[in-house]
């Protein structure tokens, strides 16, 4: 084809193509970091094989299966990476062939070796992966891994279909997230301490001497603020109540001009986008509580070669805060659309930009100096690019201590919350009691309970005791009726389709938060009942 | 082929299973997990139908679909692909349109259970109806990025899809796009029309030359700006028209300079002199090929932005609106050259996955932003709102493929004593314009300017997505003035309601019998709509909303206060807000009659999955009945509705459950 010269937009490569709807929810660099993740699924269980098909087809780096069992007709039932003539075969090399195939850029390993053998014989098998997915554990071999990747600092994600329930947990010791994307996000405008550029720039402007084209072409944020200082000067403060507020908007409307010469009719856009913005627009700049605790443990922290690259840029804005930021997290340098003419729309967006290109660089600066005082040690990749992106979602930032799995057997549960969820005698929580007694019943009787069906009425019965002494050993009354035990029962530990279909959709896309740092993962477990069609999240 | 672990799943619920035959509508994000679903669940006899042909940028989530498969039908290869790994099932595949006679009554009434897996709403509206009509039930569901609903819809048991109002789809008066844009979706419709009008098949209705017949301007148009042109000729209806812009363009082959002059400098100049236009408004600035301004290009790779995401110059979209008009004119003759023998145009269909015609709408639409001040877009930014892109997932998809399944395997045994019974939890709404037993609504326009052609077009099949409406008076002579019969009264098109008796108060009846759809319309007369409208839908719709709007600023209000204090902790949604409104608007989208995808247009909020917040925890508080016998019957469980958590949602009573992923 014949091109005459002018610049070719960007030919998408396909991998762009191919990803594209997922780009738009956590952008390239969270793809690089998807790409570059190496998980570790353990049994590929209906559950297990969910989970990873949800995994490669977005394109994680790698995946390795570890699983020691053969292909059971049970499996051909609930588990659609199986074939009915693989029965006998290796489960782990039949699902990742053909979980492989979904997605040609994934690359795949399988385990055959058994679990414990692993724990017992190699101690740093797990070092390579980003994050271990487990499923159809026992209790005990479930705590072994949960204490070895705990150490290991290696994120462990459990999910499990047990019948009609599903249970997800996420055992992670710190997790830091900068784009955390929180709903509702409240523009940065600064009007309440607005930066010397800006400040310059809008005391330079008349709305009065303009004419009526380029007043009603005015930004919001310029109008805004004008009718701040003026409000300021009558009230002594900025309007904080809601009422306050209403006679702001008010007081901004009074501002806008006729439409026409007499008929009392006025209409202007860009007011209009001001009086709806008020609420928003006049929130003090502050910094949020959960930031400020954030910082105030970076401040805290002596910085060391293996201190993460998260801490050592907090500690950096910390400073920025306490010195040049006088107070304030650094400017975002986003600000939202506004009726007005392209000339004065981009000089607001540049002045808002700038200031925050500033900013982020006085905290580059200060990251690069801790850096060097901490001698040699890996050079952040792009660290540019990263202490804006840690600047521009100051705001936003969070970190998640997480609670080990062993810790919350066989230490300290939170009580209390078990104590106040288990008030509702319909709470999902009754659903982990009852999944954590079956694993005692498991241990104890080397099967699940009404795995046979001759023995449910005995299963029944022991099942109870269970339940019982574990709701005594947390100092609660036996409160679960029977109506759950039985229903525990009669699952005989089976996974149905849909809900592992469910869970695994769960469990991997908490996998993608936890891989590219990302959105707010789970902390720490969650469980489903698809015979209410209902879910909840416990911190335990 | 699906286990069933005796005791886990009732005899009678598995004989259900076995025996029933359902319909998957649908085979893009969520069909391809749901037929996965199915199969693995029991589901022996399933039928799949979707028009589509499988894209590159599916194959991130469709996964019976892989790259050797790009161009082939939805349908059939998914199929292929569902019977590959489970080859004991039954599955039929039609690759067609479910908005279609072939589709009637009669086939819908052979299925126990239809479950919609589709990505917009003039389908959903259409398969809504037929099943009413039929009295089968419905699982309808969708997803947008991290959000999902999955919706139980059973007629006379609970509210339908249409019961609630949704807010409606945006479209643009003529004027505004051709005249007086004023925001940069204006000008992304407008290029999206000015390819169509070029390279594919032109649409009465989306011309972009300059509207003399403005109502502003009344009539002044100033012929003499032009008046040596030989292209204009001003027509009647106040159309400056080109012999049509194609043939013109075809003879100047096209070339880049003389289309951009055309429509960038002396289209430009012609608005200018409809002065009337620009008395309130600032003045557009005509821009000549040769002088254009560069500046503001970003060489700057360091900003961590990929190439779609970087602004552009309006010297670079002159340069990129050069190439693409090159590859699109010699892609046009070289299929003309392939089908000599036919006398027809050969025409490019839209495509924001093909490059030149993504390059071509971003750059024509910045150009024109430049010259009405209007804040410009990048590509990446143009493509989700000239696309209608929604982003979409996998395992959004296959969570609420897992809860469909659930949800129909409930209504399968519905009738079971207690059992997994789907509570009604909100009735159906006895005003609803669609499942009611006499439906009416209101609408508002201008019966002077109005046509037949707008009633039938875009009221009657764009808004209110009858597929083929039958309209007349109930004047008691019944006078016909639309017919669903092709040419009968195709000579009513061009007129006026007036000119057809159409006033202030006239009741039309509108039966749609491929939908078994009656409904009369109340035709309000008003002159002075708001800026930008051709006509208001009123229905009975109006007070909820206006009801809703109110609860929404006091939440906002509550809400507001609450970040205050607490500011912090707001984890939830994903992406939303600004987009959205784009996103709907955007639905411009020519080829959606069905299916193309799994995602929804509007979503009602609820998370299954969440962090954190306390009072988000509790969705639902359905007794456990009380006794002894088989437990699990004793666990209610179905289409009673969640609980909303915090602000927003209630509004979706009938929503069974809702997932967030984030």
């Amino acid at each position: 084809m014949e091109s005459s010269g002018g610049t070719p937009s960007c030919e998408l490569t396909d991998k762009a193509k191919k990803y594209d709807r997922q780009l738009r929810l956590w952008g390239d660099h969270g793809q690089v970091a998807l790409e570059s993740g190496h998980v570790c699924l353990i049994n590929a269980s209906a559950s297990g094989t969910e989970t990873l098909k949800s995994l490669v087809l977005p394109g994680l780096g790698s995946v390795t299966i570890i699983d020691d069992t053969k292909v059971t007709p049970q499996d051909v039932g609930n588990n659609f990476f199986v074939e009915s003539e693989s029965v006998g075969s290796a489960r782990g090399e039949v699902t990742l062939r053909l979980l492989l195939e979904l997605n040609p850029e994934v690359r795949g390993t399988f385990v055959e070796q058994p679990l414990t053998e692993i724990l017992d014989n190699q101690p740093d098998f797990f070092t390579p992966f980003s994050c271990v997915v487990a499923t159809c554990l026992p209790e005990c071999t479930l705590l072994t891994l949960s204490k070895v990747l705990w150490e290991a600092k290696i994120p462990l994600v459990v999910v499990r279909t047990y019948g009609m329930i599903g249970y997800l947990r996420v055992q992670m010791e710190e997790h830091t997230v900068v784009e955390s994307h929180p709903d509702n996000e409240m523009p940065d405008l600064r009007l309440d301490r607005p930066f010397p550029a800006l400040q310059k720039y809008i005391d330079g402007l008349d709305l009065d001497s303009m004419d009526h084209r380029e007043h009603s072409h005015v930004p919001y944020v310029v109008i805004l603020y004008k009718v701040r200082q003026r409000w300021i000067q009558e009230h002594g403060a900025a309007p904080a109540s809601y009422k306050e507020r209403k006679a702001f908007a008010e007081m901004v409307r009074e501002g806008m001009r006729q439409k026409e010469s007499g008929s009392g009719d006025t209409f202007e856009e860009n007011f209009e986008e001001g009086i709806k913005a008020v609420n928003t627009a006049l929130l003090p700049t502050t910094i949020p509580s959960g930031v400020q605790s954030i910082l105030n443990e970076a401040s805290s922290i002596t910085p060391s070669p293996t201190t993460k690259p998260f801490w050592i840029m907090a500690r950096a804005l910390h400073e920025f805060i306490t010195s040049e930021g006088r107070g304030a997290l650094p400017v975002r340098g986003t600000i939202p659309d506004m009726t007005a003419d392209s000339e004065k729309y981009i000089k607001v967006q540049n002045l808002y930009r700038e200031q925050a290109a500033q900013d982020a660089d006085w905290v580059l600066r200060r990251v690069q100096e801790h850096s060097q005082q901490l001698g040699p040690r890996k050079v952040i990749s792009s660290l540019e690019s990263s202490v804006k992106t840690f600047c521009k979602n100051a705001h936003a930032l969070r970190v998640i201590k997480g609670k080990s799995i062993a810790e919350e057997y066989k230490g300290s549960i939170n009580l209390s919350e078990i104590g106040s969820h288990l008030e509702n005698p319909d709470s999902e929580l009754v659903w982990y009691v009852m999944l954590r007694a079956v694993d005692q019943f498991q241990s104890e009787f080397r099967a699940y309970p009404g795995y046979f069906q001759d023995q449910v009425e005995t299963d029944i019965v022991r099942l109870k005791v269970c339940v019982n002494k574990l709701l005594a050993d947390w100092g609660c009354g036996p409160i679960i009726k029977d109506d759950f035990i039985h229903e525990m029962c009669r699952y005989g530990a089976a996974e149905v389709h849909s809900v592992a279909a469910y869970m695994g959709g769960c469990a991997a896309q908490e996998v993608i938060k936890v891989v590219t740092g990302q959105y707010v993962p789970v902390n720490h477990t969650h469980i489903y009942s698809a015979i209410t069609a209902t879910s909840a999240t416990f911190s335990l | 082929m699906a286990t069933h672990i005796p005791g886990l799943l009732e005899e009678k619920l598995r004989a259900g299973i076995t025996s029933s035959k359902v319909l998957v509508v649908g085979a893009g994000g969520i069909g391809c997990e749901l037929l996965k679903d199915l199969v693995l669940a029991g589901f022996e006899d399933i039928e799949v139908i979707d028009l589509d042909t499988i894209d590159v940028s599916n194959l991130n989530r469709q996964f019976l679909f892989q790259k050797k498969h790009v161009g082939k039908s939805k349908a059939e290869v998914a199929k292929e692909s569902a019977l590959r790994f489970n080859p004991r099932a039954s599955i039929t595949a039609h690759h067609d349109s479910i908005i279609k006679s072939t589709y009637g009554m009669s086939f819908y009434q052979k299925f126990d259970l239809v479950m919609n897996a589709l990505d917009n709403r003039s389908a959903r509206n259409h398969v809504n109806r037929m099943c009413l009509a039929a009295d089968i039930p419905l699982v309808e569901s969708g997803t947008a990025g991290y959000l999902g609903q999955v919706t139980v819809i059973k007629k006379g048991v609970t509210e339908c899809y249409e019961c609630q109002p949704k807010p409606s789809q945006k479209t643009y008066p003529g004027c505004t796009i051709r005249n007086t844009p004023s925001e940069p979706i204006h000008c992304i419709v407008w290029a999206k029309h000015l390819f169509n009008q070029l390279f594919g098949e032109a649409d009465p209705d989306e011309d972009v030359s300059p509207d003399a017949a403005d109502p502003e301007q009344v009539g002044q148009a100033g012929q003499a700006a032009l008046g040596d042109d030989k292209d204009h000729n001003t027509h009647t209806d106040g159309n400056v028209t080109r012999v049509s812009t194609r043939a013109w363009a075809k003879s100047h082959q096209y070339q880049a300079k003389k289309l951009f002059t055309k429509l960038f400098t002396e289209d430009i100049h012609y608005l200018l002199t409809m002065d009337k236009l620009w008395e309130k408004r600032r003045k557009p600035t005509p821009l000549l090929w040769d002088s254009l301004p560069s500046d503001g290009d970003d060489n700057d790779n360091n900003d961590g932005l990929i190439e779609d995401q970087r602004p552009w110059s309006v010297e670079r979209c002159r340069q990129v609106f050069e190439t693409a008009v090159n590859n699109l004119y010699n892609r046009v003759k070289s299929e003309e050259k392939e089908k000599e023998d036919t006398e027809d145009d050969v025409s490019l269909t839209w495509d924001k996955d093909d490059p030149d015609s993504m390059d071509f709408v971003t750059s024509c639409a910045n150009i024109r932003a430049h010259i009405f001040n209007i804040p410009q877009k990048t590509r990446f930014d143009v493509k989700s709102m000239a696309g209608a892109i929604i982003p979409a997932i996998a395992t959004t998809n296959a969570i609420i493929a897992g809860v469909i399944v659930l949800e129909a395997m409930k209504l399968l045994t519905e009738d079971a004593r207690g059992y997994w019974w789907a509570a009604p939890s909100t009735p159906p709404r006895p005003k609803c314009t669609v499942c009611a037993p006499r439906p009416e609504l209101t609408v508002k326009l201008d019966t002077r300017h109005t046509t037949i052609r707008t009633l039938d077009q875009k009221i009657l099949r764009g808004s209110i997505n009858m597929a083929a409406p039958d309209v007349e008076i109930m004047d008691g002579k019944g006078t016909i003035v639309i017919s669903s019969e092709e040419g009968e009264t195709e000579c009513n098109m061009g007129k006026t309601l007036q000119e057809l008796g159409i006033v202030d108060g006239t009741r039309l009846n509108c039966d749609d019998f491929l939908q078994s759809y009656t409904l009369v319309v109340n035709i309000v007369h008003c002159e002075k709509l708001d800026e930008g409208t051709e006509f208001t839908i009123l229905g009975n719709s109006e007070e909820i909303k206006k009801a809703q709007e109110e609860e929404a600023e006091v939440a906002a209000e509550v809400e507001q206060n609450r970040k205050q204090k607490i500011s912090n902790d707001g984890t939830k949604t994903a992406d939303g807000g600004e987009t959205s409104d784009e996103m709907v608007v955007a639905e411009v989208e020519d080829d959606d009659l069905v299916c193309l995808e799994d995602v929804e247009d509007e979503v009602e909020e609820q998370e299954v999955e969440e962090e954190e917040e306390e009072e988000s925890r509790k969705r639902r508080s359905d007794d456990i009945v009380g006794g002894e016998t088989q437990p699990l019957k004793k666990l209610k469980s179905g289409g009673g509705s969640s609980s909303s958590s915090g602000s927003g949602s209630g509004d979706s009573s009938d929503v069974i459950e809702e997932v967030m992923l984030d």
